[in-house]
């Protein structure tokens, strides 16, 4: 009886109200979940206070090494963004979507075997909106699905919520991607549907998945590598299993593409 | 309503402290439900009303942070959990903490498995995704345990704290 008269109440209520409480409740919960994101970034720093100067010098050493390629990498990259401006402008080409780079702090992750989430530390305070890329230094990491005022939350590219469309690499044909199974102590995966016939992947001869640049992630970046494939059910297609970066897991830093001509 | 106010206050810190923990075993894809230690106390010792209340707060608390299309799932789940208990906890011998353990972990394994079973058809593999959760529910249920008497002494201690209830009633 009673739990009817709950059951009744909650779908009598409007969506608006829920939508608000759910928002009330995120907010309570936000200010916790930065303030113990906070508090691991001290004990971090204090530890890493801990390194001694020899350490600090080799690192340091690494890092200009680093710096030196990277700056060769940048102007390659100046010159060849021009000459696609040039050869867009000659063959009256639309141009891509260009971004503007957010990085901000992961404040929680959960991984649990219903879904995949990140909640960074940066929201409607720094304009990301809903729907941005996000990435790292090991390719994709998903999508923003929820802004709030000072955090957004992430759907991770293991969640099996989240599809894309990607292509095997120096290939043009797309593939459809969706988050997989998560075993506990193991690599996180994903699934791939309808993968033409002629492409082989197996543990010993692996293909890297990218993304395909339809929808909202630029074209290139890294979603996996094919470990297995096999027949569909229809003989047209193959599907298969995707392996993601191991990283994905532990990830304390990301990236926001923010579109610059957002609607 | 100050009652389930200060149980959702304690809910608040579980939740925090569960969010915690689930975020340092994401390296090993580990992941903590502790559904049964919202719903247990208040469901055991409280009025009707006030308790419920506060299982719904939890739930709502757990709901707002899981994905949207899901906005409601806890809060009902936790509500029929909290039910369930309340019709039968003159049955049970409620003031034992070894009692209140045992209610926990079963109200914790229904609700596991309830979610499980409305989530598993998301997945593109479901019948692959079951050792996962499995494992998942056996480390919930051994940190449900060693969670339990803390949370019911912190919530108990709660209440006379903030003089909802006396001393000899905790």
């Amino acid at each position: 009886m009673t739990l009817g008269l709950v059951v009744l109440m909650w779908l009598l209520i409007p969506t608006a109200i829920k939508r608000f409480t759910r928002a009330t409740f995120f907010e309570l919960t936000a200010p916790l979940t930065i303030a113990a994101s906070y508090a691991r970034d001290l004990q971090e720093y204090w530890a890493l206070r801990m390194h001694s100067n020899r350490e600090l010098i080799e690192a340091g050493r690494d890092l200009a090494r680093l710096n030196a390629s990277y700056e060769l990498a940048v102007q390659q990259n100046t010159t060849l963004q021009g000459e696609i401006g040039r050869l867009q402008e000659l063959l009256a080409l639309p141009s891509f979507t260009d971004f503007r780079y957010e990085h901000a702090r992961v404040a929680r992750r959960e991984l649990s075997g219903w879904w995949q989430r990140l909640v960074i530390r940066k929201g409607k305070n720094f304009g990301i909106p809903v729907g941005a890329p996000v990435i790292f230094t090991g390719g994709v990491v998903g999508r923003v699905t929820e802004v709030h005022a000072t955090t957004a939350v992430v759907e991770l590219l293991s969640s099996p919520e989240l599809r894309l469309v990607g292509v095997v690499e120096g290939d043009t044909r797309p593939i459809s991607f969706q988050g997989g199974v998560n075993p506990t102590f193991g690599a996180p995966t994903a699934v791939v549907e309808f993968v033409p016939l002629d492409v082989i992947a197996n543990r010993n001869v692996t293909k890297r998945l990218v993304t395909s640049g339809l929808g909202v992630f630029p074209a290139g970046l890294t979603l996996g590598v094919i470990t297995k494939l096999e027949l569909g059910a229809d003989g047209l297609f193959q599907s298969g299993e995707v392996r993601l970066d191991e990283r994905l897991s532990a990830l304390t830093e990301v990236t926001v593409l923010v579109p610059l001509h957002h609607d | 309503m100050r009652r389930a106010l200060v149980i959702a206050g304690a809910l608040l810190l579980l939740w925090t402290v569960v969010a915690q923990a689930n975020h340092s075993l994401t390296g090993v894809h580990l992941y903590l439900f502790v559904g049964g230690l919202y719903v247990a106390f208040a469901a055991l010792t409280q009025p009707l009303g006030p308790g419920l209340g506060a299982s719904i707060m939890g739930g709502l608390l757990c709901d707002a942070t899981s994905p949207a299309s899901l906005f409601g799932t806890h809060a009902l789940l936790f509500a029929a959990a909290h039910i369930s208990v309340f019709h039968i906890r003159d049955r049970i011998p409620r003031d034992d903490t070894a009692s209140r353990v045992v209610v926990a972990l079963l109200a914790n394994l229904g609700l596991f498995l309830v979610f499980s079973f409305s989530q598993v058809h998301l997945s593109p593999a479901p019948a692959e995704i079951w050792p996962r959760l499995l494992v998942d529910l056996l480390v919930s249920q051994v940190a449900l345990t060693l969670l339990a008497p803390w949370f019911f002494a912190l919530q108990a201690r709660a209440l006379v704290l903030c003089r909802v209830d006396r001393e000899s009633l905790a």
